[in-house]
């Protein structure tokens, strides 16, 4: 015996299966992208073209937390896009030019003329949730590690710089919102460190004199 | 109705807020005698601490307290100043002493933003409020017949608050304004818990904005 379903049979279908992916939903991590506005720095542009290259690991970068007990939530905290927003904002104002490389640089890499590219990297990222903290301030704190190549990909200066952030107040967050804004000012943090740290790196400071940048302007 | 509602209501709030002592010290060495004019003043939170930041609402509170009293003076928005001055007011790179303002200034970018907005005065909070210790217990339930709690619990909160004024024009510390307020909140409960909070907080922001509405206007 076969039998036909109308469209008023499907509907407690429909609302089962909407519930269950509800349920389901409601079991996975909290997923967070970081989302925030990042301001142009207020300095003299240093008269050199920089070019920009963000591997897939930066620019696509993330980090998850496992939920320690059965109570807790796990979460998946998306930094990529902002980072690249953040770093894109910061480099347009710190150079006289900005330009974004179409691939890594190398020898065989066809790339716009610049007079060096800047390759960031986080190399470790560590974290305070709550639950280890007891109030609603999240921390985070990041590694960065930058490699300034020229176009052929040949090493100019590589080095290391530490960002953190918290939220900055516990009060009425919820816990989305306290986990971006710790980010966000991680990140502000990060181009607060590099906008003021870049000339005091002993490679950049020599690749700045060799590009006629004078001391003086080779301290943002 | 409505007159007998209206007469209860301030006398049910007072009833309902837990006690608050504040003290005041102040210390002013170079007072404006007609007030700041047409130049503005920034309110800026220090958050350099590893163990503390300064909240933005006490900040955001202090700003609304002196122009709700003098409509002349013009309060920068702390985010506003900080984003417009990036990256140059972050935690990390903010100045600590007067003295760091001079050498802020020699970056042309810097002196010329600050003209623009006609900053006389910045003023610098350095504080926190904590819960300090807290007892009691409550339990409550729910059953067929409704639901209710029972018992007592009871916290107190302690705030701690120095404010700082540097003149611009002179780069020089012209004033320092400590506050403290400490009070006990209450919650009692028999079926309904009823909170009496302290307004601890907000009793140090009256405390504090009164000082600086004193240094600040002409009208007081």
């Amino acid at each position: 015996m076969s039998h036909s379903m109308t469209s008023a049979d499907l509907l407690p279908r429909r609302y089962s299966l909407a519930l269950l992916l509800l349920l389901l939903v409601g079991c996975g991590p909290t997923q967070v992208v970081v989302e925030g506005s990042f301001p142009p720095p207020l300095m003299t542009p240093l008269p050199v073209t920089l070019g920009v290259w963000y591997d897939e690991a930066f620019s696509q970068h993330e980090f998850a937390d496992e939920a320690a007990s059965p109570g807790d939530s796990s979460w998946v905290v998306s930094t990529g896009t902002a980072q690249v927003e953040m770093w894109n904002t910061l480099l347009q104002g710190m150079f006289h030019k900005l330009v974004p490389m179409q691939g890594a640089p190398g020898p065989d890499q066809p790339n716009p003329a610049v007079d060096g590219v800047l390759i960031p990297h986080v190399d470790e990222l560590q974290y305070a949730i709550p639950a280890h903290t007891s109030v609603k301030v999240y921390e985070i704190w990041m590694r960065y590690r930058f490699e300034l190549v020229s176009l052929d990909g040949e090493p100019i200066a590589e080095w290391s710089m530490t960002s953190y952030g918290k939220t900055p107040t516990a009060f009425l967050q919820s816990d989305r919102a306290a986990v971006n804004l710790a980010a966000v000012m991680a990140l502000r943090d990060a181009g607060a460190n590099f906008a003021t740290g870049f000339t005091r790196v002993p490679a950049v400071n020599q690749w700045l004199e060799a590009h006629n940048v004078p001391p003086a302007r080779g301290t943002p | 109705m409505s007159r007998l509602i209206a007469l209860l209501l301030p006398v049910l709030a007072t009833a309902l807020s837990g006690c608050v002592t504040s003290t005041v010290d102040e210390m002013v060495f170079n007072e404006p005698v007609e007030g700041i004019g047409d130049a503005s003043v920034v309110i800026l939170g220090r958050r350099h601490a590893s163990d503390y930041d300064t909240e933005p609402e006490f900040i955001r509170c202090l700003g609304d307290h002196i122009t709700a009293r003098d409509s002349s003076i013009t309060v920068v928005d702390e985010l506003d100043f900080v984003n417009a001055l990036y990256p140059w007011f972050e935690p990390r790179t903010a100045p600590l002493r007067p003295e760091e303002l001079k050498r802020l200034m020699r970056r042309a970018p810097v002196a010329e933003r600050l003209r623009e907005m006609n900053t006389e005065y910045m003023i610098w909070i350095d504080g926190t409020t904590l819960r300090t210790d807290s007892g009691g217990s409550m339990a409550c339930g729910i059953g067929p017949g409704g639901g209710g709690c029972f018992g007592f619990g009871t916290w107190s909160n302690d705030s701690d608050y120095e404010a700082t004024i540097w003149d611009f024009t002179d780069r020089a510390e012209v004033g320092r304004v400590n506050t403290t307020a400490t009070g006990q909140s209450y919650m009692p409960a028999l079926i309904v818990p009823i909170p009496i909070i302290a307004p601890v907080q907000g009793t140090a922001c009256d405390g504090l904005g009164d000082q600086l509405l004193e240094f600040l206007s002409a009208e007081y």
